[in-house]
Parts: structure tokens; sequence; C-alpha cells
């Protein structure tokens, strides 16, 4: 029940925050904060001992029996860590959000996301997955649409109905796997225990039509892939993250990033070996063209943001890869448990990584006036602590082992290995090629001569160096302890597995 | 826990912030902070050097899925955690003076004591991922502390090449971790365990096979490759002197470039039991870059640049020295390591005496300006030349007995190969090395030390105070006297240990060799020759000049018309793999004519149309459900 107050605390405070008007910005601080502790406090509660897999925290409120909707809640140890994450993000997110730039409604969208994302995260249920999954959808369009760059327009719509199209056919998926279920066994439920423990039943899934079988898998993979991104459904992202306001940027690449990792390892790991090894090797290819693809693509990019847009989709390849690999014979269970597991925990870190970098170079544009590399250049001069912050944002992001980033991407290649074999090569190029273009950047942008067409500029000092610090050190803390998040994650994929 | 061994790296990396910290505040005490730090580590390292006796110590606790971390100290360790700290802390202390003006030492000693604390970290960790982790900070602070001075465009542009070249062993050492590790889990409880692996090399031979595991050793040896700039990965190294040359001591010297070395050192059983071309690779590698970076280092007219090359010679013989126990068992594992320590001593005080030439000079380095140094400076190119004569192998200082027992070792290595043409390029290579080696190091010596001042600097430079040299004079007596332990320190690390010889022939003829190297570069160095050289345009001048065109392949070809294409390329497509999506989204709506009123692009239409739809569904759901 602890978790259900907490969703309701954060819906209120969504409506709270549009009431407020005036006060919107420090009420939406304290109040994210606040979630943030909660949520703190019911993962030490719930996860810090005792947890072996499965779901905490369940509870079923019969809203129409007849049909099967119930409000259900249940966490496991990926969601928890997911919804560390939601709270770290969106905090941050409402603290970098500066009350003279936009009015309370931004606050109130910022809030109601943050609800959709941890309704999303706790339902048991996929009519309310579902309406989550096209909540959290509706605050972020705004969120560009009425506080984008010059092309806010079209781009908000395009990342509206791109995405809209994906959940489409997951809703469809939903709709046919619960027809199915009722002919089978005569119940109607969008309960997903009911429905995921059907899939892993022999005897349903043989019983299910070929088509319908791949039609439901398919509808599901699809909407997780474009949420993810993963080439080559990812047109929505590079103009989404760039067009958006900074705080909407953070919002897409830390929180709405890790809904289609969530989507992957959440709900239909466990019937992912049904895609089939053909799938599956489609699924791998995918993740290792993303990795090398993006790469290759943020290389080029002039822009800060958008290179680590980039960056962000490239990341999440190793979570394509290491949700396929991880089914994929002739796969040990030791090796498949540590991709698993990784994969996850490369969700999760990657959107705290995402938070450092992109609040960094928000405060950049912010003092310099330009978040274009051509356009930096030596600010490390005036502003020491941005720039070491930046630089171990970027440090992260390319898998700098001490920090968090390596402990997701170690494990991945470790435990891929087996099923990719020397097409390792295009991995360990992907990351090669992202190293590269993350020390260049940090080289034209932060060190070398300095800029003087910038002008006189000053370092972030107060609230935002203490934020930028603590998100550093979160990552950091992750990286050299990672069984925070690992301990209760491999627990839940040890439970399926 | 045993505190003692786990403070070693502790203490350093404790002190790292703190030095920060404490220096933004009072910048003098960030250098004390550090050096103390390490002093404690040297402490700490010598403590343990005298309880470990016969035994040694394995402490680990697990860290993540099954992997594990903790300490692993045998004699190999202790050795390698004395010689780190002890030099490092020579270093320290020497940058006190040399850096005492900069404005941001704080951050340099907090960069330095990171440094050597993940150097520590790489020789006592239990487990190849921690080492791995420990390997990458390593990397990262050579990162900071080449580009320390970042204003240089130079420095920032060649820390930048320092890390993507490690990187790229680095991307070799992991893939050899992910064969090890996805071939030994679940038959190991940790996989990445270094005295699991190393205890059971023959288990572990077997199971993945002889041939795969010397796959994965190359791949190993991939990263030690970059990390100890070793041929083709050597690029980086020479362009890392824009760092601070304190920097340069403690890359060159402890902290950075012996951790390739160490590390085939650490996983030796390994090498040895798999296939055997896998040493071989080793041992070609070490001695082809032994010979190859010494016909470099006499080109070049920059004082840290001819160190650098000789860098990288001299870790060739390291690498070869391990490669070449392939046929002689593990005491390649002995006769590396007392290579290494000696070229610790004579590089670093190398190093830093030539820092304190830099001080003295105004950061001058080309060696055509200098001259007359010996007169003008005379303790610190005493000291130097007392670097000079270790390095170049001359009696009786202790790289006479280190290089000496290698070269004689690979001859041993070609008669157990059954006289095997192959066998005998690690010999030829590395017996001409030591011409190369000779050669240059008197040429770089002479044109600094010897004849008349050749600019203002040079006539007017003067020694550093005597305190600052004393850190030098400690490196010098080591470099000196430490061949008198080469039995004993070879007893020490392999007790089965027997002395190679190699018939008299080729022992004079290295002698011989050697001898004529410092009379070649001695005239060269003195005559006017050399300042020719650069004016005539003779072609093999040239290609040594141009490194190769080694460097030239790798950032222009590799990079420049290699991967920046691809990426515009790439990032070609994406832009009309954009459009294309958005425009078939326009060709949609505009196709759908009847529905142009909802097409109108205002959202709230859009939601009426999702409300109603969901409002059918669920209209059909509930009578659906009623009927059942």
């Amino acid at each position: 029940m602890i978790i259900l107050g907490i969703f309701l605390w954060v819906l209120l405070s969504a409506l709270i925050a549009m009431l407020l008007k005036e006060r919107s910005s420090i009420f939406t601080k304290v109040s994210s904060l606040i979630t943030l502790i909660a949520i703190i406090l019911y993962s030490v509660v719930r996860f810090s001992s005792g947890y072996t897999g499965g779901f905490v925290s369940q509870t079923n409120i019969a809203l129409s029996q007849s049909v099967g909707i119930y409000f259900s809640t249940g966490v496991s140890g990926f969601a928890d860590s997911l919804l560390i994450l939601t709270g770290i993000i969106f905090a941050a997110a409402a603290f970098v959000t500066d009350k003279k730039l936009y009015p309370s409604s931004m606050f109130m969208m910022i809030m109601l996301t943050e609800a959709g994302m941890v309704g999303l995260l706790i339902s048991r249920n996929f009519l309310f997955f579902y309406a989550f999954w096209e909540l959290v959808l509706v605050p972020v369009y705004f969120i560009i649409g009425k506080f984008g760059g010059s092309r806010k327009d079209s781009v908000s719509l395009k990342f509206f109905v791109y995405t809209h199209i994906a959940s489409i056919f997951m809703l469809l998926s939903i709709f046919a796997l619960y027809s199915y279920y009722d002919l089978q066994y005569g119940v109607l439920t969008f309960q997903m225990n009911s429905l995921l423990q059907a899939m892993q039943n022999a005897t349903f899934t043989s019983a299910l039509p070929e088509v319908a079988k791949y039609f439901i898998l398919f509808g599901f993979v699809f909407a997780f892939l474009v949420k993810l991104p993963s080439f080559p459904v990812h047109a929505w992202l590079a103009d989404s993250y760039e067009q958006a306001p900074y705080p909407g940027t953070i919002i897409l690449a830390g929180a709405l990033s890790a809904m289609g990792g969530y989507g992957l390892f959440g709900i239909i790991f466990p019937f992912g070996r049904l895609i089939g090894t053909a799938g599956l090797d489609i699924l791998v290819g995918l993740g290792l063209i993303s990795i090398s693809y993006f790469a290759l693509t943020a290389m080029f990019q002039q822009s800060l943001k958008r290179m680590m847009a980039y960056a962000s989709a490239a990341s999440m390849g190793f979570v394509t890869l290491a949700f396929a690999s991880s089914f994929l014979d002739p796969v040990k269970s030791e090796n498949a448990l540590i991709v698993a597991s990784g994969g996850m925990f490369q969700i999760a870190t990657h959107g705290i990584i995402m938070l450092l970098v992109f609040a960094s170079i928000y405060y950049i544009l912010i003092k310099t006036g330009s978040d274009r590399i051509p356009s930096l250049g030596g600010i490390y001069r005036d502003a020491p602590f941005l720039s070491t912050l930046l630089l171990g944002g970027l440090l992260a992001s390319l898998g700098l082992p001490g920090l968090a980033g390596f402990v997701g991407e170690f494990s991945i290649i470790v435990g891929s290995f087996q099923t990719i074999g020397y097409w390792i090569f295009l991995l360990v190029f992907g990351m090669l090629i992202t190293a590269s273009y993350h020390i260049w950047a940090a080289q034209k942008a932060l060190y070398g001569p300095y800029n003087e067409k910038l002008g006189k500029i000053s370092d972030v000092s107060g609230g935002p160096l203490a934020m930028l610090l603590l998100i550093f050190t979160i990552i950091l803390i992750l990286g050299i302890f990672p069984v925070l998040f690992f301990g209760p994650i491999q627990a839940y994929a040890g439970g399926i597995i | 826990m045993d505190f003692a061994v786990w403070f070693i790296f502790l203490s350093p990396l404790l002190a790292s912030p703190i030095a920060l910290v404490t220096g933004m505040r009072k910048i003098r005490l960030a250098g004390i902070i550090s050096s103390a730090s390490i002093a404690i580590s040297f402490i700490l390292s010598g403590y343990v050097y005298l309880t470990i006796g016969s035994s040694t110590i394995h402490e680990s606790y697990s860290w993540f899925a099954n992997l594990s971390y903790g300490v692993y100290v045998d004699h190999l360790a202790v050795v390698m955690v004395l010689m780190v700290s002890f030099v490092s802390l020579m270093i320290h202390l020497f940058a006190t003076y040399y850096m005492k003006e900069d404005p941001k030492k704080h951050v340099y000693f907090a960069e330095t004591a990171l440094f050597t604390s993940a150097m520590l970290g790489v020789i006592l960790s239990s487990n190849l991922v921690i080492l791995f982790l420990f390997w990458e900070i390593v990397g990262l602070c050579s990162y900071l502390l080449i580009g320390f001075w970042y204003f240089k465009p130079n420095a920032a542009s060649a820390a930048k090449k320092a890390f993507i070249v490690t990187r790229v062993g680095d991307m070799s050492l992991i893939i050899g971790l992910a064969i090890l590790y996805s071939s030994l889990s679940g038959t190991y409880a940790d996989p990445l365990s270094i005295p699991t692996l190393i205890g059971n090399a023959p288990a572990v031979a077997a199971l993945i096979g002889p041939g795969k595991l010397a796959l994965v050793t190359i791949f190993i040896l991939g990263g030690a490759i970059g990390k100890s700039a070793q041929f083709p990965l050597h690029v980086w190294i020479p362009d890392a002197m824009e760092g601070p040359t304190t920097v340069s001591a403690l890359i060159h010297a402890a902290t950075m470039v012996t951790a390739g070395v160490y590390l085939i050192a650490r996983i030796f059983p390994l090498f040895l039991d798999s296939a055997s071309f896998s040493l071989y690779v080793v041992a070609f590698i070490g001695a082809f870059t032994a010979i190859y970076s010494g016909t470099l280092a006499w080109v070049m007219n920059d004082v840290k640049r001819v160190l650098a090359y000789s860098t990288i010679s001299q870790i060739g013989y390291m690498m070869a020295a391990l490669g070449i126990g392939g046929i002689i068992g593990s005491a390649g594992v002995s006769l590396a390591l007392y290579q290494l320590v000696v070229h610790a001593f004579f590089k670093a005080l190398l190093f830093l005496s030539a820092g304190a030439i830099l001080i003295a000079l105004m950061d001058l380095r080309d060696l055509r300006e200098m001259g007359g140094l010996w007169r003008r400076m005379p303790w610190t190119v005493s000291l130097m030349f007392i670097g000079a004569i270790t390095l170049a192998g001359i009696p009786p200082a202790a790289g006479f007995f280190s290089k000496g027992a290698i070269v004689d070792a690979s001859w041993s290595y070609y008669v157990s190969s059954g006289y095997n043409a192959a066998h005998i390029l690690p010999w030829a290579f590395l017996a001409f090395g030591e011409f190369f080696t000779a050669f240059y190091t008197f040429r770089m010596f002479s044109m600094l030390a010897l004849g008349k001042p050749r600019s203002y600097l040079a006539e007017h430079a003067r020694d550093p105070p005597k305190y600052a040299l004393i850190p030098l004079m400690a490196l010098a007596v080591l470099a000196l006297i430490f061949g008198l332990f080469q039995t004993s320190f070879y007893k020490y690390l392999d007790s089965g240990y027997v002395a190679f010889s190699a018939p008299l022939m080729q022992e004079v003829l290295v002698y011989v060799l050697i001898a004529v190297g410092v009379i070649a570069g001695i005239s060269v160095g003195t005559g006017n020759r050399w300042k020719k050289l650069d004016t005539t345009g003779n072609s093999a001048y040239k290609v040594l000049k141009n490194k190769y065109y080694l460097d030239k392949l790798f950032t222009n070809l590799v990079a420049l018309r290699g991967i920046l294409p691809l990426s515009a390329a790439f990032s070609g497509f994406e832009y009309r793999y954009n459009s294309a999506n958005e425009s078939t989204g326009h060709d949609v709506v505009r196709l759908g004519s009847a529905l142009r009123k909802i097409q109108s692009g205002i959202i709230e239409n859009y939601f009426i149309v999702l409300v109603l739809i969901a409002a059918i569904i669920f209209l059909l759901v509930e009578i659906i459900g009623g009927s059942l």
C-alpha cells in the first residue's frame, strides 16, 4: 500500500501544482523531493534485504471484475530501481526548471509525467499499464510543443504520432492476448500475472494460432523498440531531444528512455523466449547496429545536445542486445543471468548518467549562451567545476569503470559473448567510436584555448553545483557498489530465468 | 581483513579528494598530503614485504553477479608495490619543487595521488574485473594529467590521443575478458578471479582449449600493448610529453606503462599453458618494439621525446623477456620484472633531471638549443649521466645486468627452440637494440651536456637547490647499485631460477655493440653532422623523422579518411532517413483528405478521437463481459 500512497501523492501534486499558479515552482521542487525520499525509504524497507525475486507490494482493487479490470500494483526489483531513477530524474527536472522562464503549467506537466511514470512502473494490470504508457506521452508532448525550440510544432507532433502508433500496436496485442485468454480459460482478465503466466504455459501458447502469437509478440516488441529507441524506429528521437526545452530533454533522456527497456525486461521478459531464434537474432542485430550506427552518427553532430541524444540511443542498443541474448541458445544460465541483469542495470543507470550530462549542458548553455561544440572552447578556464562535472558525465556515458555506466556494459559484453561470438568486434568498434567522440567533444568544448567570443562566464555555484555533485556522487556510488541496484535486479532476473 | 595490504592503495585514494579540497583553501598542503599518503603506501609495502614470507595473501568479497573484488598479494605484487610506491614518492617529492609555482597544483597532486593509487590497485587486485577498473582509472588519470595544461592545444589533443589509443587496447582486453568469462562461468564460482585462473591454468586451458586460450591471451596482450606503448599502439606516448615533466616521469617509470607488463606477468600461467604461439607473439612484439623505437629515438631533437622512445624500447625488453619465457619456463617473469624495476629507477631519474633542466631553461626542450650544460648544472647533469649509463647498459650500472640477462636468455630461447630460424629474431632485435639504445642515449646526452651552449638560456642555466635533488640522488644510488641484487631478485620471484648464459661470442658481440653505440652517439652528438641531416633531404632520415609514417597512418588514414567520412556518411543517411520519415507522415496526412478536418494539428481533436475510441472499446468489452 505504501507504493500506492506514493503514486497518489504524485498524482495529487500534479493537481496542486496546477492550482497553485504562483508557488507551483517551489511546491513541485518540494513535492518531487518528498517523492524521491519516499521512494528511497520504500526501497530500503522492501528491497534492502530479504528480496528473492518476484513482486512485492501486490494489491488488487477490483474495478470491474466481470471484464477483469483491476487496479493492481506490484513492484519487482527491477521496477524499484526504475522508481528510484524516476524519483531522481523528476526531482532534478523540477529543480533545473527556472520559474522565471516557465509558467506553472510546466510544473504541473512535470508532475503529471512523473505520475504517469510511477503508475506505469507499479501497474500489474495491462489496461492501466497502457493508460499510464499513454499518459506519459501527453504532458511531454505539451512540454515540447509549448516550450520547445524553433521547430517545436512539427517535432512535437512527430514525437506524439510516432510513439503513439507504436503504442496502438501494443494495445492491439493486449486485446488479442485478452481475447485468447478468454477463449481458452473462459475468464476475462487484464491482470498481468494471469496473462503472463498463460504466455509461459506451453498448452496455452501451443493452442494459440501462430499468427496470433507473432502478432502479440510483435505489438509489444515494436512498441518497446520505438520507445527505447532502437534502429530503425528511432526517427523521433534526435529531433525531440534537441527541440525539447532542457527540463524536457532531461525527462525524455532520463526517465522516458527507461520505458522501452522496462517493457522489454519488466513486461515481456517471462515469455521472451517465444520470439524464437530468428526473431531474437534480429533483435541482437538491431542492438549491435544501434550501438555502432548511433555512435557514428553522434560523432558528426555539432550540437552537444543532439550528440548526446544519439549517445543515449547507442547505449540503449546494449539493452536490446542484452534482452535478446539472454534467451538465445546455447546460453549457460550464468551468462543469461548476468546479461539480463546487466541490461536492466544499464537501463536504470543510463537515465542517471544522461541526467548529469544534459543538466551540465543546460548550465553551460545558461552560462555561455551556447550548447554547440564549435562555439564553445576552453571553458574549463572560467568554469572548472561545470567542465569537470560534464566531463564526469561524458566519462560515465562512455562506460568508464568506477562509474555506473561500466557495470551494465561490462555485464552485457561478457554475458553476450556466447551468443554473439566474434560480432563482439562490431560492439567494441561502437564503444571505441563512443569513447572517441565523447573525448573529442570534451577536448573541443572544454579544453584548449579559451574562446574569447564567449566573453566573461561564471562557474556554477550553490544549488546547481550541489545538485550536479550529488548526481555525480550517485553515479560514482552505483559504479563502485553496483550491488545496490544489481542485487534486486539479479534476484528478479533469477526468478525468471 | 589485512589492513596493511588494503591501505597500500586506499591511502592515496583517500588522500586524493582530501588534497583537492584542502588545496582549495591552503594550496601548499596538497603536495604534502599526497606525498605523505604515498609514503604511507611505501611503508605499508615494506611491512608486507617483511611479513609475507613465502605465503600469499588473498581476500575477496562479492562485487556483483559472480564477480568479486579483493586483494591478492604474492612476491610479484610485493615487488611491484614496493617499486611503484617508492618511485612515485620520489617523483612526488620532486614535484613539490617542480610544480611550486603552478596555480592549480592542488588539482595536480590530487590527480597524481589518484594515479598512484590506481596503479597500486592494478597490482593488488585479485580479480581481472577490478584490475580492469583500476586499469581504466590509470588511463583516465593519464588523460587528465597529460592535458593538465589544458589551455595548450597540443596538450588537449595529446591527452585525447592517449585516451583513445589506449582505449583501443582496452577494448581488446575486454574481448579477452569476455571470452574468458563466458567460457568459465558456471565451472568456476568466480570466473575472473586471478588466483583461480593462475592456480588452475592447466584446467582452464583444457576447458577452453589451448588454441582458443592463446587467442584470449593475445587479446589480453592487446590491452597490455596499448597501456605499455608497444608497437603499434605506442603512438600516444611521444605526444604525451606535453604534460608536466613529473607526469611523464610517473607515466614512464611508475604508474602506467609498466601496467601492461605486470598484467602479462600476473596471469603468466595462462600464457604458458596456451598454445605456444601466444608467447611467441609476446616475444616478437617486444623485441621488435625494442629495436623499432630505438631507431626512432636518435632522430628526435626534443629531450623528452628521446626519453619517451627510450621507454617504449626498454618496455620492449620486458615484453620480450616475458615472451621468451615460453620455452625457458616462468623465469621470463623474473627477467622482465628486474628490468622493470631497474627501468623505473633510471627512467624516473632521467625524467626528473630533465625536469630540473627544463625549469632552468624555461621549458626549452630542443636539444639543438642546449649544449654545455654539464659545466653549468653539474649536479643535475651528473645525475642524468648516471641515468644515461644505466639506460645504455654500461657497467657497473644496473641496466647492464638487467638487459644483459634478457639478451642472454633470448639466445637460450633460440637454442632451445632447436635453432629454429624464427626464434633467432628476438635475440637479433634485442642485441642490436642495445646498440641503438647506447647510440641515442649518448647522442642525447652529449648534445645536452657537452660542447658549448647554443642558446642564451643554456648559457645561463643553473642547478636547482640541492634539496630538490635529493629524490634524484636516491634514485641514482639505486640505479647504480641495484645490479648487486640481481640474483637474489630473481630468486625472490622464482625460487628455481637458474641463470642463463650465452656463448662468449654472442656476449662479446653485445659488448661491442654497446661500445660502438656509445662512441657513435658521442661523436654524432658533439659533432656538427646532425645539423646537416635536418636540411639535406636524406630519404631514410625523412622516414625516421616521420616515425615510419605510422602516426600519419593512424591519424590521416584511419581517423580522417576512414572513421570521419564513415561518420559523415552515416549522419547523412540519418538525416535523409529522418526526412523520409517525416515526409511519409505528411503523405499520409495528404492522402486522408476526407479526414482533413481532424488532422488539423489541434491536439484537442486527437484527444476527442482517442477518448471516443477508448469509450467504444470499453463499451464493447462491457457488453461482451455482460453476455458471458
